[in-house]
C-alpha cells in the first residue's frame, strides 16, 4: 500500500472528555442566571442593570489590560472573568453609584486573580476579595440597601425618589442583629417564606434562596460542583445558629448564606482538592460566618467566614488520601 | 443484578457497538512475518535460529535463559530471511526475526494435554506454560508462567478471569467469551492447577450480557468452584488491581503483586490461548485483535498470526474510507500511537484503531477542579504529581506515591484543561526508578 500519510504521535490517552473550562464557566454562569433576573426585577432594573453589567464589563476590561500590559497571551477565552464579574455584580446593593463596580471589578481580576498568576494561581476567591475590599472602603454604600416601598420591613424608611419609589430599608439580618429575631418575627411573621422566596431586601443576587438552589441544582446535575461543600457549610452555620439560641433555617436563608455557600465557596481553584479537605473547609467557613453574625461586629459573615478558610487550603490540601493498599489503622 | 465495582474511576462512551456483532474471522498466513525478539515484560530474547533456516509453524524461534521472559515461536512455516531491526510499536525499533512464508504450511506441534487436568503436577504445568510462549494477552504481556509460581511461603488461593475489557472500542475478549467458552474454561482449570488455587471468578462486565449469561450456565460444570461475577461498567474496571478489589475486596499493596494477597489475575484470551494449546498442541502464534475506528472500510474481529504487519490487516479489511490521522495499538486510553504501516502484531497487541481526528483538547492553566483526584483509581493526587513532575521535584513527587499510579490515563481524561497529566507522571516515574537503577542520589 502507497497511501502517505501522517500520523499524529502523541502519548495516551487518545481520548478526552468534552468538558473543558470555558464550559464549565458557562455553565457556573448560566446557574446564576435565575437569581439575577429575579433580582433586577424585584429591585427595578434601573437600580440594578448599571451594577451588574458595570461589573462584568469591569473584570473582563481589567483582565485585558492585565494581559495588555505584562505581554500575556489574552486569557478571556476561559470565560472565568465572566463569572467573577456576575459574583460581584450580585453582592452589591441595588442602586450603587456607577464607580463602585468598576473599582470592585479591578480590585477582584487585579488583586484577587492576576497578581497571584492569573486562573487557578490565586488563593482568594476574586469576587469575594473586591467585595471585602469595597466593604471595608466604602462600609456606607455597601450597606445601604433600598426596596419598593411595599416590601420594606422596617417602618422607617426614608423615600430616596418618589419617582422609582424606592425607600432605605434595613435587611433582615440587620433587624435581626439590632433588636433580635423576635423582634423580626414580630414585624413579619412570614419571614422564612419571603426569604425563601426572595421578597425581602438585600443585595442585588442574594436575596432568592429558592432560585439559587435551583441554579446550584443544576450545576449538580451536570456535575460540575459538588454537594460536600455546601453541605457542610450549611451545617456549620446551623450548628453556631444553634449554640445562638437562634432559628438555624433563618441562618440559612437569609443573607447571601446561599450565595455564598453555593457559588463562592465552591469555587475550584480556593476550596480544596480532597474530600478530607473540603468537609473541613465548608464546615468551618460555615462556623466563623455564623460566629461573625452571631458575635461579631458585622450583620453579614459569609464574606469573610469563606475568605478566611481559603487562607487554610493550602494546609488542607496538603491531607493525602488514604493510599491503596494499605488500609487505616 | 447486583453489580460490584472498584472507587473512583471514570465513565467512558465504549463505542463497541462498530464490531461487538462481528464474529472472528481468520485472515490466514500473510506472505511474511516479523516477530521481534522483545514482545512480553522481561528480559529480551536470543533468537534460536539464523538466516536462511527453514521453520516450522509451531517452531520455537527464540528463548532466553531469564525466568521472567517467554519463549517465540514461529507463526507460519518458511525461511527466515532476515534477523534485523523493524519497527515495533511500542519500542521504535527492535531486533525482530523476519520470516518469509514458504507455502508449504509444514506444522510443529506438541502432544495435547492429557484430559484429567486435575491429576497433573503442577510444576509440570507451568513448564508447559512457559514452553508455549504464554503471557497476558491482555495488553501487558506479562509472562503467564512467572505469574503462577507463587515464590515459597506464599499461598495462591484464587485465580481470576478478566473478561472485563473495559477499553472502549476493543471486543475481541468478548468475541473470544462468546465463540470460544469452553476453551476458556479449559485454559482456566489448567491456571487453577498450575498455581494450586482452590476457586476461580470469571469478571464480565455488564455490558457484555450474552457472555454473563453464557458463562453462568457453563461454569456449573466446572470442577472446582467457579463464580461469574457481574462487573459496572467502568474504566479502568479491568485492571488487575481494581479487578481484585472488585470482586474479592483485598487491596494490593504499594509496590505489590496480585499473588502478595493469594490471587492471579489471567485474561480470558489467555485462557483461551492456553485452552487451545492443550487440545491441539499448537503454542501461542496468533490471537484475536480488533480493528476498529472510523478510517477503516470493514472493521472487525480478527484472528491474525503474531508478527503479521499492518498493512496486510489493512489491506485484509478492504483499506481505508478516510485517511487516519491517527493510528493506536492497543485501547484508546492507554493503546500506543503508530507511524507506520510496518508494524508487526505482537503478543501484546489488543487491536489497532484508525481515527480520522486527532481528540485533542485546548490546554488551559489547572483550575484545581478536583476532577483528577475524584477520578484517580489508586487514590493518588493526579494534579500536585504532574506539577512536582514538571518541577523535576522527583524526590517529593516519590513521598507522594508517585509510583503507585498505573498509567490508566484517567486523570488526562477528566481533565477539563486538558492538561497531559498521566504523561508528566510517566516522566517522573520513569526518572525516578532510572535514578534508583543507577544508584544517583541527590
Ligand atoms: S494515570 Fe496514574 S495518576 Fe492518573 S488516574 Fe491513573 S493511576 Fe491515577
Ligand atoms: S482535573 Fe485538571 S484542572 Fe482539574 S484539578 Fe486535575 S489537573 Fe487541575
Amino acid at each position: 500500500m502507497s497511501v502517505e500519510f501522517k500520523t499524529v504521535l502523541t502519548p495516551p490517552p487518545h481520548v478526552k472528555s468534552a468538558l473543558d473550562v470555558p464550559q464549565v464557566m458557562t455553565h457556573v454562569f448560566l446557574a446564576l442566571l435565575p437569581a439575577t433576573f429575579w433580582g433586577m426585577a424585584f429591585f427595578g432594573y434601573r437600580l440594578t442593570l448599571g451594577p451588574i453589567v458595570l461589573s462584568l464589563l469591569s473584570c473582563l476590561g481589567f483582565e485585558a489590560l492585565d494581559c495588555f500590559l505584562f505581554r500575556k497571551p489574552l486569557s478571556l477565552g476561559d470565560r472565568s472573568a465572566l463569572v467573577t464579574g456576575l459574583l460581584l455584580g450580585l453582592s452589591f446593593p441595588p442602586g450603587v453609584p456607577f464607580w463602585l463596580p468598576i473599582v470592585g471589578g479591578g480590585t477582584a481580576i487585579i488583586l484577587g486573580k492576576q497578581m497571584f498568576g492569573g486562573l487557578g494561581q490565586n488563593i482568594f476567591n476574586p469576587a469575594l476579595v473586591g467585595r471585602a475590599v469595597l466593604f471595608l472602603s466604602w462600609p456606607g454604600l455597601m450597606s445601604t440597601y433600598v426596596v419598593r416601598n411595599v416590601w420594606t420591613l422596617s417602618k422607617s424608611g426614608e423615600v430616596v425618589s418618589s419617582l422609582w419609589e424606592v425607600v432605605t430599608t434595613a435587611t433582615p439580618l440587620g433587624i435581626s442583629k439590632m433588636q433580635g429575631y423576635q423582634a423580626l418575627a414580630h414585624l413579619e411573621p412570614r419571614i422564612l417564606w419571603r426569604l425563601f422566596w426572595g421578597t425581602v431586601p438585600g443585595c442585588i443576587g442574594e436575596i432568592s434562596a429558592f432560585l439559587l438552589l435551583c441554579g446550584f441544582a443544576y450545576l449538580l446535575w451536570r456535575k460540575i460542583v459538588r454537594w460536600d461543600i455546601p453541605v457542610f457549610y450549611f451545617l456549620g452555620i446551623a450548628l453556631v445558629a444553634v449554640l445562638a439560641r437562634q432559628n438555624p433555617l433563618y441562618h440559612l436563608l437569609a443573607g447571601s448564606a446561599i450565595l455564598g455557600g453555593c457559588f463562592m465557596a465552591t469555587d475550584y481553584t480556593t476550596s480544596p482538592m480532597t474530600p478530607k479537605g473540603r468537609m473541613i473547609f465548608g464546615f468551618f467557613a460555615g462556623m466563623i460566618t455564623g460566629m461573625i453574625r452571631w458575635l461579631g461586629g458585622y450583620q453579614e459573615g459569609v464574606t469573610f467566614g469563606i475568605l478566611i478558610m481559603n487562607a487554610v487550603v493550602p494546609f488542607l490540601d496538603r491531607l493525602l488520601p488514604r493510599r491503596f493498599g494499605v488500609k487505616k489503622i | 443484578m447486583k453489580l460490584r465495582t472498584f472507587p473512583q474511576g471514570v465513565f467512558l462512551s465504549p463505542a463497541k457497538e462498530l464490531t461487538a456483532h462481528r464474529s472472528i474471522v481468520e485472515i490466514g498466513s500473510p506472505p511474511k512475518v516479523v516477530l521481534p525478539l522483545w514482545q512480553h515484560t522481561g528480559a529480551p530474547l536470543e533468537p534460536l535460529v539464523k538466516r536462511g533456516d527453514v521453520v516450522k509453524k509451531g517452531q520455537k524461534v527464540a528463548d532466553v535463559e531469564a525466568f521472567i521472559a517467554a519463549p517465540l515461536h514461529a507463526s507460519i512455516s518458511g525461511k527466515v530471511t532476515a534477523i534485523e531491526e523493524w519497527w515495533h510499536p511500542s519500542m521504535g525499533k527492535f531486533r525482530a526475526i523476519v520470516i518469509e512464508n514458504d507455502g508449504q504450511e509444514e506444522v510443529e506441534r506438541r502432544e495435547p494435554l492429557p484430559k484429567d487436568i486435575e491429576n497433573l503436577d503442577s510444576l509440570f504445568l507451568r513448564k508447559w506454560i512457559r514452553e508455549g510462549g504464554m503471557v497476558g494477552l491482555g495488553g501487558a504481556a506479562f509472562p503467564t508462567h512467572v505469574k503462577v509460581s507463587p515464590p515459597a511461603g506464599k499461598i495462591i488461593d484464587t485465580v481470576i478471569l478478566n473478561g472485563a475489557e473495559c477499553e472502549p472500542y476493543l471486543t475481541c475478549d468478548h468475541r473470544v467469551m462468546v465463540e470460544r467458552p469452553d476453551t476458556v474454561l479449559l485454559g482456566l482449570r489448567i491456571l487453577v492447577r498450575a498455581c494450586g488455587a482452590k476457586r476461580a471468578y470469571i469478571g464480565i462486565e455488564e455490558n457484555k450480557e450474552e457472555c454473563l449469561t453464557l458463562f453462568a450456565k457453563l461454569v456449573k460444570y466446572m470442577s472446582i468452584p467457579t463464580e461469574v461475577v457481574p462487573l459496572a461498567t467502568k474504566y479502568p474496571q479491568g485492571s488487575e488491581k481494581q479487578i481484585i478489589l472488585a470482586i474479592l475486596g483485598r487491596e494490593v499493596p504499594p509496590g505489590g503483586l496480585p499473588l502478595d494477597v493469594g490471587v492471579v489475575v489471567n485474561n480470558v484470551q489467555t485462557a483461551s490461548a492456553i485452552g487451545r494449546m492443550a487440545e491441539e498442541g499448537m503454542p501461542l502464534v496468533e490471537r484475536v485483535i480488533t480493528v476498529s475506528g472510523e478510517c477503516i472500510q470493514t472493521p472487525g474481529n480478527l484472528e491474525v498470526p503474531l508478527g503479521t504487519v499492518l498493512e496486510g490487516i489493512v489491506a485484509f479489511c478492504g483499506g481505508f474510507v478516510k485517511t487516519p490521522q491517527k493510528i493506536i495499538m492497543g485501547g484508546p486510553m492507554t493503546g500506543i500511537a503508530q507511524s507506520s504501516l510496518q508494524v508487526p502484531v505482537i503478543k501484546g497487541t489488543s487491536g489497532f484503531l484508525f481515527f480520522s481526528r486527532p481528540y485533542e483538547k485546548k490546554e488551559y492553566p489547572c483550575i484545581r477542579c478536583g476532577r483528577c483526584v475524584d477520578g484517580c483509581p489508586m487514590f493518588l493526587l493526579p494534579y500536585h504529581l504532574a506539577r512536582l513532575a514538571e518541577f523535576q521535584a522527583f524526590l517529593e513527587a516519590e513521598e507522594h506515591r508517585v509510583l503507585d499510579c498505573m498509567e490508566c490515563g484517567v486523570c488526562s481524561y477528566v481533565c477539563p484543561a486538558g492538561i497531559p497529566l498521566t504523561q508528566f507522571i510517566k516522566l517522573a516515574k520513569a526518572e525516578i526508578i532510572r535514578r534508583k537503577k543507577g544508584g544517583v542520589t541527590r
